[in-house]
C-alpha cells in the first residue's frame, strides 16, 4: 500500500501552518516558538509538514516529476515528528507515517541521496551506520561483561553503532555498564556480534535494509533467550520498541531506554545516587525517546463512508502524548544537588538536535544549524550544561558548540548518573 | 508560464538565489497551482522591488502570510511573506504593537501577556498572522476588523511605499487616521469584492488591557492540555436558554452592563469540538451536551481586574442569566473543561477542531451586523441544513449557528457553516447550493447582503459600491498586477 494508504490523511491537511510551530498554547513569546527545523531553515512551504503532505498527494496522482529540488526537500528533514504533534493537537490524521512513505518511495524509485547511499552500503557490509573501524565490542575490553552469545543473561544492553565505534562515545557504554553492574542487574552485551538496530536506515527511507537488520536482531535475541533489551541510544530505543512492533517483530520483548531502567532501579531502591553536584542543567528530549518513542498502536480498519474522516474500528492516533518524558527528568532530580531548569520547547514539542533522518550525513551543515538553535535555547535557561539521552544528540550538539564557541557543556544522562554513584 | 531567464534573474537579484524558486516540485506544496515563481522577500524594500518588477514585466502577484486561505490564479508571482516575521515594536504606553506580516497571533499575544496587554484574536486562529483583519472570540472587548489596525505600511500595486495615519507624518504608529493620510476606506480587507491590492508590510495593532496571568499554567501533554488552576478572577461558563429571544435578550443586557471579557454565541457542537481530542469523542460529547441544553446558548468568560470586580461581574451575570431562564452547562463548570475552554478561546481560537477536524472542510456564511436581525436569518439557515444532515451529507450539529457580540454587543457577528467531506462531490454540491440559497434568502428578505455574492445583483442595492471599488482599484493598479484578494491572507 505504501503512500497510497495515506491519501485520505494527506488530503485532510487544511494548510493551517500549525505544523511549523509548537502547539499554540505552549507559545511563550516570539523566540523559540517554531518547531520544524526544515521550514525554519529553508523557508519555502514545501519544507513544512503540510507542504510535504501536499507533495505526497502530487506524487500519488503522478503529476510530480523528480527534480533535484524535490529530493532536496525530501532529504532535508530530520523526520523528527514535531510537525505531527502540532498538527494532531487539533486534527485526526497521520502526518509522520506518510512522510516516512514518501522517503521509502524515493528510495524504491532509485532517487536516493549519495551520502545516505554511502551509509547504507556500509550498513550492508559492516552492520553499522558509522564507519566500522576496529571491533564493535572493543569498548568493553577488560570490563568482564557477559556476552549473550555464550552467557545467559536477563537483560541485553544494546549499545548501538555510534557508541560502539566512536571512541569519544565509549564513555557512554562504559558508564551504562557500570550503572547496571552497580545495581546488580544480570545483563549482557552482544559484543562483536551486535549489529545495527536499523532504525536510522528506516528514517532514511531504506525500509528493506531496516527489516533485514530488525530480523537479524530479533533472531539473535530469540536465540539468547533475552526478555528485556535496554538501549542507551534513542534511535535504538525507537527501533526496538516502536518500529519492530510496527512490523510485527517485537512480540513480547520488553524494551527500555536506559533512563527508564535507571529510573526503575532508583525507585525500587536498587540504585542509590549519593554524590552531590552543584550543577545547573537543562534536559533535551531526544525525538526518538520522546514523541517518536511513543508505543506503536496496531490498527486495521476502513473509513466509514460519509461526512467525517472516521474509521471502523475507531482509529487511535499517536499524538506524542506517551513518549518517555518523565523518567529521565526523575532520574536527574534524583541526583543530589542538581538543579534542573526547563527550556521553552520540551517533551512532545522539543526542538530536534538536527541529526535525525540522515540529515547528519546528507547535510551536516543543516544538522549543526539545527543544533545551534538548541544550544542557544539551552544557554538561555542559565544552565551550564545540557543533558541528553542519545549519543547522536550529544555528537551533534558538541559539533555545534565547537562551531559556535558556546561554553555550554553537553552530557549524556548516564554520565551524570555514573558520577553520582 | 515559465519566466524567461532574464526576468527570473531580475527577481533573483532582489532576494538572492536562496529565496526564489520556479521548480515544479515547489508548486504542489503551496496550492496545486503552477506559479511563475515563488519568492520570499526579507523586508519592505525587497517587496517594493518585486512589485516594481511585476509592473515592469506585467506580471500579476499575490502576497500571503501563513497562507491558509485564498484562491490563486496560475502564472502569478507568489510572494510568500514568511521571512518578514519581526515584532518591530511593542509600545506599552500608547498600547500598540508594530509587526511584520508573518508574526503569528500566538507569538505576539504571548509577548503581550508578559506586559499586561492583549489583542484581538481572530477566528482563523492564533496560528495565523497577527496582522490579519477579522473577528473572533474576544470581539466583545477588543472589537474586530479594521478597528484594530492603526498606522499601516503599504506597498501599493505600483510599488510605492505608503505610510498611513500617524506613520505618514511622524515615526509613530498610534493612529490610522492622522496626523498623516487616512486611507481607511482603501486599506481594508473587508471591502469586497476583493481586499486591498498591494502588500501590507507593517501594521500597528491596537492593544488592550489584559487582566490575566503572564502565562497560563498549562499541564499535560498534547493534545490533553489543561490548566493546573483557573487563573484568579477568571471564570468560563456556557449558558443555554429556552428560546432564541431569551438568549438574545441576555446577550444584549450583558453587553449593556459591560461585564463579559468574551461573549461567544457558541452552539454546543462547537463546545464539544473544542474540549475533545478526536472525532469520535467529539460526536459522543456533542450528543451528551445536546441532551443537557435547554436550547440556543452562548459561552462567556468573566475576567475581573480585582476580586471585587470579579464578584460584581459574576453577580450581574448570574442575575441576567437567571432573568432570562438561562441554565449553566454543568460539564463546563468542571474546572478541567473550564480550563480547556479558557485556553482554546483565548490562546488558540478554536477554529481547527471546530471546522476542519471532522471532514477536512467547511463552507461558511459569515455576516456582520445587527445580531437580532442576523440571528433570525440564521435560524432559517439552520433549518435548511437539516435535510443535508438527514442525508448524511454534512456533520450533524443540530442545525446550529453561532455568533457573538462586538464592542459589548452594539454590533455583532453571526455565522453558520456546514462541515463536510470535500472528497464527496455530492456533499460539496449540496453545501454550495445551501450556501447560495441562504445568501440569496438573506438578500431577498432584506436581512443582509453577502457582498461576496453576485456583485451586479447586490451592488445596486448598496450604492453601487462594487463600481466604486472597481474604479478605486483601477486607479491604484493600472497594470493589473494585483488581482482580486491581492493583499494578506
Amino acid at each position: 500500500m505504501g503512500l497510497e494508504q495515506y491519501k485520505g490523511d494527506m488530503g485532510m491537511c487544511c494548510r493551517c501552518s500549525c505544523c511549523k510551530f509548537i502547539p499554540m498554547q505552549q507559545v511563550q513569546g516570539h523566540q523559540y516558538s517554531t518547531v520544524c527545523p526544515s521550514i525554519s531553515r529553508f523557508d519555502f512551504h514545501a519544507y513544512s509538514g503540510g507542504g510535504r503532505l501536499n507533495i505526497g498527494t502530487a506524487m500519488l496522482d503522478g503529476s510530480l516529476k523528480y527534480t533535484d529540488k524535490l529530493l532536496h526537500i525530501v532529504y532535508n528533514c530530520q523526520m523528527c515528528g514535531a510537525c505531527g504533534v502540532s498538527c494532531n493537537y487539533a486534527m485526526d490524521m497521520e502526518v509522520q507515517e506518510p512522510l516516512n512513505e514518501i522517503r521509502i518511495k524515493c528510495v524504491e524509485d532509485g532517487k536516493t541521496n549519495p551520502a545516505l547511499e554511502k551509509v547504507i552500503k556500509g550498513l550492508r557490509k559492516q552492520g553499522s551506520m558509522v564507519p566500522a573501524a576496529g571491533k564493535r565490542g572493543a569498548w568493553a575490553s577488560g570490563l568482564k561483561l557477559k556476552n549473550v552469545a555464550r552467557d545467559k543473561a536477563d537483560v541485553l544492553f544494546h549499545v548501538g553503532c555510534l557508541t560502539s565505534y566512536d571512541k569519544d562515545m565509549h564513555k557512554l557504554a562504559i558508564a551504562t555498564a557500570k550503572i547496571l553492574k552497580k545495581a546488580g542487574v544480570d545483563f549482557g552485551i552482544a559484543g562483536d556480534n551486535e549489529t545495527c538496530c536499523g532504525g536510522r536506515a528506516y528514517q532514511m527511507g531504506y525500509e528493506k535494509d531496516f527489516l533485514r537488520q530488525a530480523k537479524k536482531n530479533m533472531a539473535m535475541i530469540k536465540k539468547a533467550g533475552v526478555k528485556t533489551v535496554v538501549t542507551a541510544c534513542a534511535d535504538g530505543y525507537q527501533a526496538f520498541k516502536v518500529l519492530y512492533d510496527k512490523f510485527g517483530l517485537k512480540k513480547d520483548l520488553e524494551v527500555l531506554h536506559i533512563s527508564e531502567y535507571i529510573d526503575r532501579l532508583i525507585k525500587s531502591g536498587k540504585l542509590k545516587l549519593r554524590k552531590k553536584t552543584g550543577m545547573a542543567v537543562t534536559y533535551h528530549d531526544p525525538c526518538r525517546l520522546g514523541r517518536m518513542g511513543e508505543p506503536w498502536i496496531h490498527w486495521k480498519g476502513k473509513k466509514i463512508p460519509g461526512d467525517r474522516f472516521v474509521f471502523d474500528p475507531p482509529k487511535e492516533y499517536r499524538r506524542g502524548s506517551n513518549g518517555v518524558y518523565e523518567p529521565p527528568r526523575d532520574v536527574l532530580k534524583s541526583i543530589p544537588g542538581l538543579r534542573l531548569t526547563e527550556m521553552t520547547r520540551i517533551k512532545e514539542y522539543a526542538w530536534c538536535c538536527g541529526a535525525g533522518g540522515g540529515v547528519g550525513e546528507s547535510n551536516p551543515g543543516f544538522a549543526v544549524w539545527t543544533a545551534r538553535e538548541r544550544i542557544e535555547e539551552a544557554a538561555s535557561t542559565g544552565a551550564e550544561a545540557m543533558v541528553t539521552a542519545c549519543p547522536w544528540c550529544e555528537k551533534t550538539f558538541n559539533e555545534a558548540i565547537k562551531e559556535s564557541g558556546s561554553s555550554l557543556k553537553v552530557y549524556d544522562i548516564v554520565e551524570l548518573v555514573e558520577n553520582a554513584l | 508560464m515559465a519566466l524567461n531567464k532574464d526576468v527570473y534573474k531580475a527577481f533573483e537579484d532582489v532576494v538572492g538565489p536562496e529565496y526564489i524558486s520556479n521548480d515544479p516540485a515547489m508548486m504542489p506544496a503551496y496550492h496545486q497551482v503552477q506559479f511563475a515563481a515563488i519568492i520570499l522577500p526579507g523586508n519592505t524594500a525587497e517587496v517594493q522591488a518585486i512589485v516594481k518588477l511585476c509592473n515592469k514585466y506585467k506580471l500579476a502577484f499575490r502576497a500571503v502570510c501563513t497562507g491558509w486561505t485564498g484562491m490563486f490564479p496560475p502564472d502569478i508571482i507568489y510572494i510568500d511573506l514568511r521571512r518578514m516575521n519581526r515584532i518591530v515594536e511593542i509600545n506599552e504606553k500608547n498600547m500598540y504593537a508594530v509587526i511584520e506580516p508573518y508574526v503569528i497571533t500566538a507569538q505576539l499575544q504571548a509577548e503581550l501577556f508578559k506586559r499586561g496587554l492583549h489583542m484581538n484574536l481572530k477566528g482563523a486562529g492564533s496560528n495565523c498572522t497577527a496582522m490579519l483583519r477579522g473577528h473572533g472570540h474576544l470581539d466583545q472587548t477588543t472589537s474586530g476588523d479594521d478597528r484594530n489596525h492603526l498606522a499601516i505600511e503599504w506597498v501599493t500595486p505600483e510599488g510605492h511605499i505608503v505610510h498611513s495615519g500617524a506613520a505618514g507624518s511622524v515615526d509613530e504608529w498610534f493612529c490610522g487616521d492622522g496626523p498623516g493620510p487616512s486611507l481607511r476606506s482603501i486599506l481594508t480587507s473587508a471591502v469586497p469584492p476583493g481586499v486591498t491590492p498591494g502588500v501590507f508590510t507593517k501594521a500597528a495593532i491596537k492593544l488592550y488591557h489584559w487582566p490575566g496571568p503572564t502565562r497560563f499554567p498549562i499541564q499535560g501533554t498534547s493534545p490533553n492540555y489543561s490548566l493546573s488552576a483557573i487563573p484568579a478572577n477568571f471564570m468560563a461558563r456556557y449558558y443555554s436558554f429556552p428560546s432564541v429571544e431569551k438568549m438574545w435578550n441576555a446577550e444584549i443586557k450583558l453587553g449593556e452592563n459591560e461585564i463579559c471579557f468574551e461573549l461567544m454565541g457558541f452552539n454546543v457542537s462547537m463546545v464539544a469540538a473544542n474540549i475533545t481530542t478526536s472525532n469520535e469523542e467529539d460526536e459522543r460529547v456533542f450528543q451528551e451536551m445536546n441532551r443537557e441544553v435547554r436550547g440556543p446558548g452562548f459561552f462567556v468568560i468573566i475576567a475581573g481586574n480585582s476580586a471585587a470586580d470579579f464578584e460584581y461581574k459574576k453577580k450581574v451575570l448570574e442575575q441576567i442569566v437567571g432573568e432570562n431562564d438561562g441554565q449553566s452547562l454543568k460539564s463546563v463548570e468542571d474546572p478541567r473543561i473550564e480550563g480547556i475552554l479558557l485556553c482554546q478561546c483565548i490562546r488558540v481560537s478554536a477554529s481547527i477542531r471546530e471546522t476542519f477536524r471532522a471532514g477536512g472542510a467547511f463552507n461558511s456564511i459569515p455576516v456582520m451586523g445587527q445580531r437580532d436581525l442576523t440571528i433570525r436569518w440564521a435560524v432559517g439557515a439552520g433549518k435548511a441544513k437539516e435535510p443535508l444532515i438527514e442525508k448524511g451529507l454534512i456533520v450533524p450539529d443540530g442545525g446550529a449557528f453561532f455568533g457573538w457580540g462586538v464592542e459589548q454587543g452594539h454590533l455583532g457577528k453571526t455565522e453558520i457553516f456546514c462541515k463536510f467531506d470535500p472528497a464527496n462531490p455530492v456533499a460539496k454540491e449540496a453545501v454550495e447550493k445551501w450556501q447560495q440559497e441562504q445568501s440569496k434568502r438573506a438578500f431577498d428578505e432584506r436581512y443582509f447582503a453577502m457582498t461576496m455574492g453576485p456583485q451586479d445583483e447586490i451592488g445596486p442595492a448598496l450604492a453601487n459600491y462594487h463600481l466604486w471599488w472597481k474604479k478605486v482599484t483601477e486607479a491604484l493598479d493600472p497594470n493589473h498586477t494585483s488581482p482580486d484578494a491581492g493583499a494578506l491572507v
